[in-house]
């Protein structure tokens, strides 16, 4: 049994973090450079690592350990935001990074990396703890950790975890595959499928709001909700990823992972402690309990969308279609909202509308919450007077919780009108949030799961979005159906209309 | 003629600020958002620097918003209260909406030091914590001093800025004893030097090695004579939760920002010295350097006001600091 550390004082100390080194597949790609080298020094930065802990990067280009470090240098100083370069830092920080050149299909590279590693495990003293971080095209997650467990890398003195980014698999089915190839050399435990929008400071937040105070929960179900909005918009199109994204769509890019993750966080049975495995199984039951839609039901509750060309302030906007590398008869939705129903006894009947959209009037993140209204309008006045209470967590931009009640205009008369009582996160509280890559890096070295996805998760997540795919891609729809710069298309304003209900223009 | 003020009169200020700031925004100025978490009661000398203290005070508003009042203790001379009421308003990065906090300044001579209370009291916000910040050394030692700082619900000191350090751990020992909660900025500002030692112990072949550990020396030079009795204890405290019992010895060196661990044992040597922003930390021979500034006063009590509850860490260290004093 490892001892206890005597001089630990959690109530002022910084987590305990374990020396480890993280080996990153995909070093010499944009994800590494521009968030998880940047969330690295910022962490070293912040005192956050151990002394001994170490980088050791991979991709097929031959390079030397100090051509790494010079690249990751240029990396760090450009996409490191809010955080100021210190030279000390980086310094002792770069002695920790190592390059190891190869193929991830090649026997080889598992051979130099097992060498590297016990290099960097006498020398930096990492007791064999190693963090495998999988930053490279989805086709060679499987290879990657076959490799690693062919060469027994899987398994060592100390711990080893597997970080895997999304997308995990495309369907039930290559989900269902990828996880079973990932087992084959990693416990479920000691993989680690990251969703960055877990690791945003307020989505963390929805768990405080809802189980750290006692008001709000006990309006939280059928009796007092009447629906919930869930927005992710984005005023920006596929910036020249065209040709990935015609592969992916905003139904698989964004709500079947980063928004059905953030509908399971803020529907969710309070969890029975705060510990990783109790707050995953409330997510994950949440996420099967969502009720799977026939093809039928696909027709009513959901709304693909394709923004066609416009011009936003004075300046041409291309359409999808006209955007570099998609096929000008893409069939791919830019946008997708959908109508949800959770099956259990709080929710049930509540709609929950999820969309999600590029090129949409602009950037936000949300959940509206709409109350139902008051029994009886005792107050003689249509319009503001039967305006409906909102309870708002907006996510991004501006960080915060709003509450919409309605207050007496000051006078004489009994007029109302509708007040927003705002708590705004970033500014409440202005201490620098850390970017989600840092909490999710962290969380990982040391060994904290609450934020990762599970197997059983993602599983739940494609049974819900697998029927609609299936659905739109047996239909062709008349696209585009919305303009850049708007609110997406007018069937999803009627998707809404049907039970009375009108999206939210946040 | 002295002069007075009345707590009711304050309140009023502090409601037509925001009445004033209401209007603006409907005059098309930029939104007002009001935030607090606490009273904070900062007491200083009318001596202390005016423009650090504000500049302190402004920086922790936006982690820490509250209602702050400061305190000016003019001395002697008739029985006196004045007061001043504004607000601290802040424009988050970004963002449209500025953030304010209220702040009432009173000015008091020794003479109306009885008064304060009946003066603080109304002013202090319902429901929320009041954190007393006691930055006058000769304040503690008054009489009128037991009736302000029973308002706070945690009362920050700082033993090193007192003429004589070993009798303010005496008299915070016997403060906490009573289960006031206590914040000590010397103590603070150990936090990250503590922080350091205890991540070379994460590692577990330093940790099996401990129990080698037969000799504890503290060295500190300058003003670091509060903190070095701090360390001496919390080390040995620390120690003895795994059975390690080591003699303790307590140096005053030459040189004026040095504070220095030696922990030695038979075939373990492990030394932790800051000087000059510098941490070195030698392990069996071997040193690494690191960059440790002295935390500013912002930073001391932006920690301290995020702890409103019990600091067991503190506590104890504290009660055995003032042990250290009377072997």
């Amino acid at each position: 049994m490892p001892l206890e550390n005597p001089f630990q004082d959690p109530l002022r100390f910084e987590r305990r973090v374990p020396e480890c080194a993280a080996v990153i597949f995909g070093a010499n790609g944009d994800l590494t450079k521009r968030k998880l080298l940047p969330a690295l020094y910022r962490l070293a930065y912040d005192r956050r690592l151990s002394a001994g802990f170490a980088v050791v990067g991979i991709s097929r280009t031959p390079m030397s350990d100090q051509a790494f470090r010079e690249k990751m240098l240029e990396a760090v100083k450009e996409f490191s935001e809010d955080t100021t370069f210190d030279a000390d830092v980086w310094n002792a920080f770069a002695k920790g990074l190592f390059y190891v050149a190869g193929d991830i299909g090649d026997p080889a590279l598992y051979q130099s990396l097992a060498a590297r590693l016990a290099e960097i495990e006498a020398s930096c003293h990492t007791g064999g703890n190693v963090l495998f971080y999988l930053s490279t095209q989805p086709s060679q997650y499987a290879r990657a950790a076959q490799g690693l467990g062919a060469a027994g890398l899987g398994k060592g003195a100390g711990w080893r975890r597997l970080v895997v980014e999304k997308p995990f698999g495309h369907d039930l089915a290559s989900a269902r595959e990828l996880s079973d190839r990932l087992h084959e050399s990693f416990d479920e435990s000691e993989v680690y499928r990251i969703d960055h929008y877990l690791g945003k400071e307020t989505v963390q937040n929805i768990l405080a709001f809802r189980f750290g105070n006692g008001i709000f929960e006990p309006l939280w179900n059928r009796r007092y909700v009447n629906h919930v909005q869930i927005t992710g918009a984005e005023s920006i199109g596929v910036e020249g990823r065209g040709a990935y994204y015609q592969e992916a769509g905003a139904l698989d890019d964004m709500i079947q992972n980063h928004l059905l993750q953030v509908m399971a966080t803020i529907a969710m049975e309070p969890s029975a402690s705060f510990r990783a495995a109790s707050v995953r199984d409330e997510r994950s039951k949440l996420l099967r309990s969502i009720r799977p839609m026939t093809a039928d039901e696909v027709r009513q509750n959901s709304v693909p969308g394709q923004y066609g060309p416009a011009s936003i302030g004075g300046n041409d906007v291309p359409g999808f279609r006209q955007e570099a590398g998609v096929d000008p008869q893409s069939q791919t939705n830019t946008y997708a909202a959908v109508t949800l129903f959770v099956d259990n006894w709080r929710w049930a009947g509540v709609p929950f509308y999820v969309r999600t959209g590029k090129r949409l009037a602009k950037r936000v993140t949300e959940i509206a919450i709409q109350f139902n209204p008051a029994p009886l309008h005792i107050f003689d006045q249509d319009g503001a007077g039967s305006a409906p209470n909102l309870l708002i967590v907006r996510i991004q931009p501006e960080e915060g919780i709003s509450l919409k009640f309605l207050s007496k205009r000051p006078g004489s008369g009994m007029t109302l009108r509708p007040v927003s009582m705002d708590f705004n996160y970033g500014s409440s509280f202005g201490e620098r949030s850390p970017s989600a890559y840092e909490t999710l890096l962290l969380d990982a070295i040391v060994g904290d799961a609450t934020l990762y996805t599970r197997q059983d998760m993602v599983e739940a997540s494609w049974s819900v979005v697998e029927p609609i795919q299936n659905a739109w891609r047996e239909t062709k729809t008349d696209f585009p159906n919305y303009p850049a710069g708007t609110w997406g298309p007018v069937a999803a304003e009627e998707m809404l209309a049907r039970r009375g209900h009108v999206w939210r223009k946040p | 003629m002295s002069a007075t003020v009345a707590p009711d009169q304050i309140l009023k200020e502090l409601a037509e600020l925001w009445v004033d700031s209401g209007k603006q925004e409907q005059e098309g100025g930029t939104g007002v958002l009001r935030a607090c978490s606490m009273t904070l009661l900062v007491l200083a000398e009318a001596g202390d620097d005016t423009q650090s203290l504000g500049e302190t005070v402004a920086m922790l508003m936006p982690e820490h918003p509250a209602r702050t009042i400061v305190v000016r203790l003019s001395g002697q001379g008739e029985r006196s209260l004045t007061e001043r009421v504004y607000s601290q308003c802040w424009m988050p990065f970004g963002q449209r909406r500025q953030i304010c906090c209220e702040q009432v300044e009173i000015t008091v001579s020794d003479a109306a030091l009885k008064d304060l209370r009946s003066v603080v009291l109304p002013l202090a916000v319902p429901d929320l914590p009041l954190i007393l910040w006691c930055r006058s050394p000769r304040l503690p030692h008054m009489p009128e001093f037991r009736q302000i700082a029973a308002m706070a619900q945690k009362i920050v000191f700082d033993s090193a800025a007192s003429p004589d350090p070993a009798a303010s751990i005496e008299r915070a020992a016997a403060v906490a004893e009573r289960g006031i909660l206590l914040g000590d900025l010397s103590w603070t500002r150990l936090t990250r030097w503590r922080e350091m030692l205890a991540q070379v112990f994460e590692n577990q072949q330093n940790l099996a090695r401990l129990p080698l550990v037969s000799n504890l020396e503290v060295e500190w030079g300058g003003s670091r004579y509060a903190p070095a009795l701090y360390l001496g204890a919390w080390l040995r405290d620390s120690l003895a939760l795994m059975g390690v019992h080591p003699s303790l010895q307590t140096s005053r060196v030459a040189g004026d920002d040095l504070l220095a661990v030696r922990m030695t044992g038979e075939s373990f040597t492990a030394e932790f010295a800051r000087r000059d922003d510098r941490m070195v930390v030698t392990l069996d021979g071997a040193s690494q350097c690191t960059n440790l500034p002295q935390p500013t006063d912002y930073l001391l009590l932006r920690e301290e006001l995020g702890i409103v509850r019990r600091d067991p860490v503190f506590e104890k260290t504290l009660a055995s600091a003032a042990r250290l004093l009377h072997p």
